[in-house]
C-alpha cells in the first residue's frame, strides 16, 4: 500500500523534472530575451546556494568563502579567456578554486563554529586585498578586460553547470558518503570511531562545491567585460548563499534551489519596482521570513501540504 | 450573486484596459533608462558628482514640452526610468539589459564609475544604443572596440600634463604622489610621475595606498619629513577626506594641495570643511560660473532646482554633452540610434560651455578646463592659457588654526 | 624633523582606540546575547548622524550630544531584542540556530536601518570639524580629536569592563554568558538581561559612531565598513572578552601604522594575514578562553 504510492510520487515528480529541463533547456528559443538573462542570474545562485549547501548543510561548517571561490574562477576567465575556450577555461576556474579549497580545508582543520565562519571570511578580503596589492604594485594595473561572448552562450552553460551540480547534490544525498558526512555534522568523533575519514571527506567535499563556484564565477565574469579585484572577490556573494539556503530552507535538496530562485527573483522585482525602498521593503521581509517561517520556505511548503493532504483524508 | 456580478464588472474592465491602452502605444514620451548606484559605496558618488544633472536636464527638457521629434511630427516629453544598481556590477549589467530589452526604452543613460563604464559600454554598443559616457573615464576604454560609446569627461591624459604645467609655472620644486589602488589611482599616477619628471619636478615619494584604509598619516607625516614642495594624490572621496582632514589635524601644510577626485563638490567638500579650510586646495575639474554663460545658466538652474550648487569637474561636461545629444535628436529628427550616432560622431553643436564636438575615437576634446583651486569659495580654473579664471594661488595658505 | 618612531607608535595607538571602540559593543553582544550583529555597522552609522544632526543644526558639541545620541541608540537596541531576538530565541531549538538566524535577521536590520537613513539624510557624504588641531606630544604631532577619542575609549572602555565586573548586574550579565539557562534558574531575568546587553553593545555602536564623526565624513553606507574592522578586532583580541577587544584594537592599530609607513599598500593585507594567522594559532584569540 505504501509502496506504489512512493513510486507514483517519484514518477510524478521525475516528470515535473523532465518538463522543466526541457522548458528550460528551450527557453532561450521563444522567451523574451532579458528572461534569459534574468534566468542566468537565477542559475548562478542556485549553483552558488547549492553548492553551498553540498558542503555546509551536512557537516555544519558555516563557510562564508563562496565570494573567495567565485573571484577565483571569474579571475582565472580574465587572465585564461584569451588563450582557452571557454570551456576548458570554465573547468580551469573550477580547478583553481577547488586547489584553494583544499589548502584552506587543510588550514582549518582544527577550527569550527565561528572560528571557521571567521576564517572563510576572512579568506575572501585577504584575496581581496593581496591581488589588488598585486595588481598596483607588481603588474602595474588593477582592472582587467574579459572576453565577452553571447547571452544565450551563457545560458547554456550556466544550465549545465546548474545540471551538473544538482545531480551531484542529489546522488550524494542518496550515497554512503552522503551518510558519512551527515555523521560528521552530528559528532566528528563519534564519525571518525566509526570508521569514516573525516579529513578527507571534509576537504574533498570542500573543493567538490568550490569547484562549481569557480566554475559559476569563470562563465559570470563573460558578461562583465572588464573585472577588477573589488567587482571579483565581492563580500556579497559569500553572504547570499547563506541566506538563500535558510530562505529556502537546508533539509531538502529542493529547499536551497527554491530559496535561490525566490530570492533573487524577489530581489529583481522589488528592485525594479521601487528603486528607492527595495532595501526597506527587502529587510523587512528578511525579519519576517525568519520569524514566521522557522524551517524556510520548504518547512512552510510541507506543512501547507500536509494541511491540503489532511483535508482530503478527511474528506473522503 | 453578488461575487458573480463583482467578476463581470472585473472582466470587463480589464477588456476595456486592454482596449484602450492599444491606441496608447503611439508615441508620446520618450524614456531614457538608467542603472546607477542609488546605494552602496557609489551612492556618495552619485549624489555629488553626476546623478543631479540627469534629472536636471529631463526636468528643463520637460520644462519646455520637451524634444522635438520631427517623425512624430511634435514635441515628446523625456521620462527618466532609473534602477538602482546597489553597487554591483552583476546588478549593473542586468538592469541595463533589462531597461533596453524588458522595458525598451528609447535611450540609456550611463552607469557610474569607470569600472561600470566599462561593463556597460559593450552592453550598449551589442544592442546598438548610444552611450554618452557620464563620471568616469580611462584610456584603456579606447582598447574597447564600442562606436556607439562616448567619452565625455577629461582625465589623467589631458589633467596630468597640466597639473605638472602649473606646478612648473609657480616654481614647484619637489612632489611627493600618493594613488589609491584602483584604475583611476594607477592611470593618474603613472601618468603624473612622467609629466613632473620630464618639466624637472623630482617625485621624491610615489606610493600607493588601499581604498578602504583609515589612517593616511603616516603618508603625510613621510611626505613632510621630505620637504616636499608640492602634495599630489589620485584618491576618491573617502582617501580625499582623509588626507584633507588629517593634515589639517596634524597641521602638515605644503605649499601646493592637489587632489584628483573630492575638492570639485562644493557640498561635499568646500561647505563641509568651510571656505577658509578649502582655500588654495586643487582639484581636478575645472569649471566654474564664470567659464562661459552657459556655464553660469547651469549654476543658477541647478541651484534653483537643488538649493545647492553643481560639481565644478564633471557637471558642465555631462550638461552640455546632454545639449549637444538632444541637438543630434533634433537634427536627425528621428529616435533612430545609428542616426542620432552618426550625427552625434561627426556635428559640432553649440552648447553651455560653447563649441562641442567628439574626436575620431568619439572622446570630447573642448574641456572647460583641467585644473581647479578653491579661491575665496570660488572653484577656479588655472590651468594656463585661455581657460583661466585666476591665477593660481600659491604657496596655498597654511590650514586656519583651531576652529 | 623625521618621522619618528613615537610617530608611529602613537598614530597606532590613536587608531587602535577606535578600532577597540566599535568592537567592545560587538563583543558584548555576541559574548552574551548571542548574536553576531552584522548590523553593528549601522549603530555606529545612526550614532554618527544624529551627532552631526545636533551639531550642524543646534550647534550641540559632538561631546555633549554623546548624551542625547547613546540614550536613543541603546532604547532601539533594547526593543529589538525584547521584540525581534527574545522571539527568536524562544522559538529556536539549539544555541547554533539562534545565532544563524539572529545573523539572518540583522542583515534585515541592516538593510532597513541603511534605507531609512538614506531616505532621512540622502546618500551624499557629510562632515564637519570639530577640534582639528594638532597637539604637540614629546615632540610628535597629533590630531586632539583622535586623542580625545581614545581618551573616550579607554573610559568607556574600563567603565564597561568594572560595570561588568563590578556591579549585580554586570555579574548577572556574565552569569548569563557562562550559561543562560542555570542563570535563568538561579533567578535571573534572561530575557531582561539580554535585551540590556543587545542595547549596550548598540549603545557602545552609538558612542563609537559620534567619536569616528569628529574625524571621518559619514554616509549611510558606511556600516558595513566598520562592521568588518570590528569583527577581525573581535576574533584578534577574543570573543566576549572587554579587555581582548583593546588589545586587538591596539595590535591592528600598530600593524596597521606601521605597515603604513613602510608599504601602504599592504595595510589591510596585514590586518587580514594576522586575523587568520591568530585564528589557526590560538582560535580563541589572544585573550579568549
Amino acid at each position: 500500500m505504501h509502496i506504489p504510492t512512493s513510486n507514483y510520487k517519484k514518477r510524478v515528480a521525475l516528470g515535473v523534472l523532465f518538463i522543466l529541463l526541457i522548458v528550460m533547456v528551450t527557453s532561450p528559443l521563444y522567451a523574451p530575451r532579458y528572461t534569459v538573462i534574468l534566468l542566468t542570474s537565477i542559475f548562478m545562485f542556485i549553483v552558488l546556494t547549492v553548492s553551498w549547501t553540498v558542503f555546509s548543510g551536512p557537516t555544519g561548517y558555516v563557510s562564508l568563502a563562496p565570494a573567495a571561490f567565485f573571484g577565483v574562477g571569474v579571475y582565472a576567465s580574465a587572465l585564461l579567456g584569451f588563450v582557452f575556450p571557454l570551456p576548458v577555461v570554465i573547468l580551469l576556474g573550477g580547478i583553481s578554486s577547488s586547489c584553494l579549497a583544499v589548502i584552506v580545508g587543510a588550514l582549518t582543520l582544527r577550527l569550527r563554529g565561528i572560528y571557521f565562519v571567521m576564517f572563510t571570511f576572512g579568506l575572501v578580503e585577504l584575496l581581496l586585498h593581496f591581488i589588488l596589492w598585486w595588481e598596483v604594485n607588481i603588474t602595474g594595473t588593477t582592472g582587467r578586460v574579459v572576453p565577452t561572448v553571447g547571452n544565450t552562450t551563457v545560458y547554456y552553460l550556466m544550465l549545465g553547470v546548474l545540471v551538473i551540480v544538482i545531480l551531484t547534490a542529489y546522488l550524494l544525498n542518496r550515497s554512503r558518503y552522503g551518510l558519512a558526512l551527515q555523521s560528521i555534522g552530528e559528532c566528528e568523533e563519534a564519525a571518525a570511531h566509526t570508521g569514516v575519514h573525516v579529513t578527507a571527506m571534509k576537504i574533498s567535499t570542500f573543493a567538490l562545491s568550490a569547484f562549481f563556484m569557480g566554475a559559476a564565477g569563470a562563465i559570470m565574469a563573460t558578461r562583465w567585460t572588464y573585472i577588477d579585484p573589488r567587482i571579483a572577490f565581492n563580500p556579497v556573494l559569500s553572504f547570499l548563499p547563506v541566506l538563500m539556503a535558510i530562505f529556502g530552507g537546508t533539509g531538502q535538496l529542493y529547499g536551497p534551489v527554491i530559496g535561490a530562485a525566490l530570492f533573487t527573483y524577489l530581489e529583481e522585482f522589488l528592485i525594479t519596482r521601487f528603486p528607492y525602498y527595495y532595501m526597506l521593503i527587502f529587510g523587512f521581509i528578511m525579519v519576517f521570513a525568519i520569524l514566521y517561517l522557522p524551517e524556510g520556505l520548504v518547512g512552510m511548503i510541507q506543512k501547507l501540504w500536509k494541511r491540503i493532504g489532511g483535508a482530503k483524508h478527511a474528506d473522503s | 450573486m453578488k461575487s458573480k456580478g463583482f467578476m463581470r464588472i472585473f472582466v470587463i474592465a480589464i477588456a476595456l484596459f486592454f482596449l484602450t491602452a492599444a491606441p496608447l502605444a503611439a508615441k508620446d514620451k520618450i524614456v531614457i533608462g538608467q542603472a546607477i548606484s542609488l546605494s552602496g559605496p557609489q551612492a556618495a558618488g552619485v549624489d555629488i558628482s553626476g546623478g543631479k544633472i540627469y534629472e536636471l536636464w529631463v526636468h528643463e527638457v520637460n520644462k519646455e514640452g520637451g524634444i522635438f521629434v520631427k517623425e512624430y511630427g511634435k514635441k515628446l516629453p523625456v521620462e527618466l526610468k532609473r534602477y538602482d544598481d546597489k553597487t554591483d556590477i552583476g546588478t549593473m549589467t542586468n538592469l541595463l539589459e533589462r531597461l533596453i530589452l524588458e522595458d525598451k526604452v528609447d535611450f540609456v543613460f550611463p552607469p557610474w564609475g569607470t569600472a561600470f563604464l566599462f561593463a556597460a559600454a559593450p552592453i550598449a554598443n551589442k544592442y546598438g544604443y548610444i552611450l554618452i559616457g557620464g563620471p568616469g573615464g580611462a584610456l584603456k576604454l579606447k582598447e574597447l572596440n564600442v562606436p556607439y560609446f562616448f567619452q565625455v569627461l577629461n582625465f589623467s591624459e589631458t589633467q596630468g600634463p597640466t597639473l605638472a604645467e602649473i606646478f612648473k609655472e609657480v616654481g614647484v620644486k619637489s612632489v611627493a604622489v600618493a594613488y589609491r589602488g584602483d584604475l583611476h589611482g594607477i592611470e593618474y599616477g603613472s601618468a603624473m610621475v612622467p609629466d613632473f619628471k620630464k618639466r624637472g619636478i623630482e617625485v621624491k615619494l610615489n606610493k600607493s595606498y588601499p581604498p578602504d584604509i583609515k589612517d593616511l598619516s603616516p603618508i603625510l607625516k613621510e611626505a613632510q619629513s621630505l620637504g616636499v614642495d608640492a602634495f599630489a594624490a589620485a584618491c576618491y572621496p573617502p582617501g580625499g577626506f582623509l588626507f584633507t582632514g588629517q593634515s589639517i589635524e596634524l597641521g602638515i601644510n605644503f605649499k601646493a594641495f592637489f587632489l584628483t577626485v573630492l575638492p570639485f563638490s562644493p557640498n561635499a567638500y568646500r561647505d563641509n570643511l568651510g571656505v577658509n579650510v578649502v582655500e588654495g586646495v586643487m582639484g581636478g575639474g575645472a569649471w566654474n560660473a564664470k567659464s562661459s554663460p552657459g556655464a553660469k545658466d547651469l549654476v543658477d538652474k541647478f541651484v534653483a532646482l537643488f538649493k545647492v550648487e553643481p560639481d565644478y569637474w564633471g557637471g558642465l561636461f555631462y550638461w552640455s554633452s546632454l545639449q549637444h545629444f538632444r541637438k543630434a535628436i533634433e537634427k536627425a529628427g528621428s529616435l533612430d540610434q545609428k542616426k542620432i550616432r552618426d550625427i552625434m560622431a561627426n556635428e559640432k553643436f553649440e552648447t553651455a560651455l560653447g563649441p562641442f564636438w567628439y574626436d575620431k575615437d568619439r572622446y570630447f576634446v573642448n574641456h572647460p578646463g583641467e585644473i581647479g583651486q578653491w579661491q575665496k569659495g570660488v572653484f577656479e580654473v588655472i590651468d594656463p592659457g585661455a581657460k583661466r579664471t585666476a591665477p593660481p594661488l600659491y604657496p596655498k595658505p597654511a590650514w586656519p588654526k583651531k576652529k | 624633523m623625521i618621522v619618528t618612531v613615537l610617530d608611529i607608535l602613537i598614530a597606532g595607538l590613536l587608531m587602535g582606540g577606535i578600532y577597540a571602540l566599535i568592537a567592545v559593543g560587538l563583543s558584548l553582544q555576541y559574548g552574551v546575547a548571542r548574536v553576531l550583529n552584522i548590523a553593528h555597522g549601522e549603530f555606529i552609522m545612526l550614532g554618527a548622524f544624529i551627532t552631526w544632526s545636533l551639531y550642524t543644526a543646534f550647534g550641540i558639541v559632538p561631546l555633549v550630544s554623546l548624551a542625547i545620541s547613546s540614550p536613543l541608540v541603546f532604547t532601539i537596541g533594547f526593543i529589538l531584542y525584547k521584540t525581534l531576538f527574545t522571539r527568536l530565541r524562544i522559538s529556536s531549538p539549539s544555541v547554533a540556530m539562534f545565532e544563524g538566524k539572529s545573523m539572518l535577521a540583522c542583515f534585515g536590520l541592516l538593510f532597513m536601518i541603511q534605507n531609512i537613513a538614506i531616505l532621512s539624510w540622502g546618500a551624499e557624504i557629510k562632515g564637519y570639524s570639530y577640534l582639528a588641531f594638532p597637539v604637540n606630544i614629546l615632540g610628535a604631532k597629533f590630531a586632539a580629536n583622535r586623542l580625545i577619542t581614545l581618551g573616550f575609549a579607554v573610559v568607556f572602555g574600563s567603565a564597561f569592563y568594572l560595570f561588568l565586573s563590578r556591579t549585580r548586574i554586570g555579574k548577572a550579565i556574565r552569569a548569563a554568558a557562562q550559561d543562560a539557562v542555570a542563570a535563568g534558574l538561579m533567578g535571573i531575568n534572561i530575557s531582561w538581561v539580554l535585551a540590556l546587553c543587545f542595547g549596550l553593545g548598540a549603545l557602545m555602536a552609538g558612542i563609537g559612531g559620534t567619536l569616528i564623526s569628529m574625524s571621518y565624513q559619514i554616509q549611510p553606507t558606511m556600516g558595513l565598513e566598520y562592521t568588518m574592522i570590528a569583527l577581525i578586532v573581535l576574533v584578534v583580541g577574543g570573543l566576549g572578552s572587554i579587555p581582548g577587544s583593546f588589545v586587538g584594537g591596539f595590535l591592528l592599530g600598530l600593524v596597521g601604522s606601521i605597515v603604513t609607513y613602510v608599504q601602504p599598500g599592504l595595510a589591510l593585507v596585514a590586518y587580514y594575514v594576522i586575523f587568520m594567522l591568530l585564528l589557526l594559532a590560538k582560535p580563541t584569540g589572544i585573550l579568549g578562553r
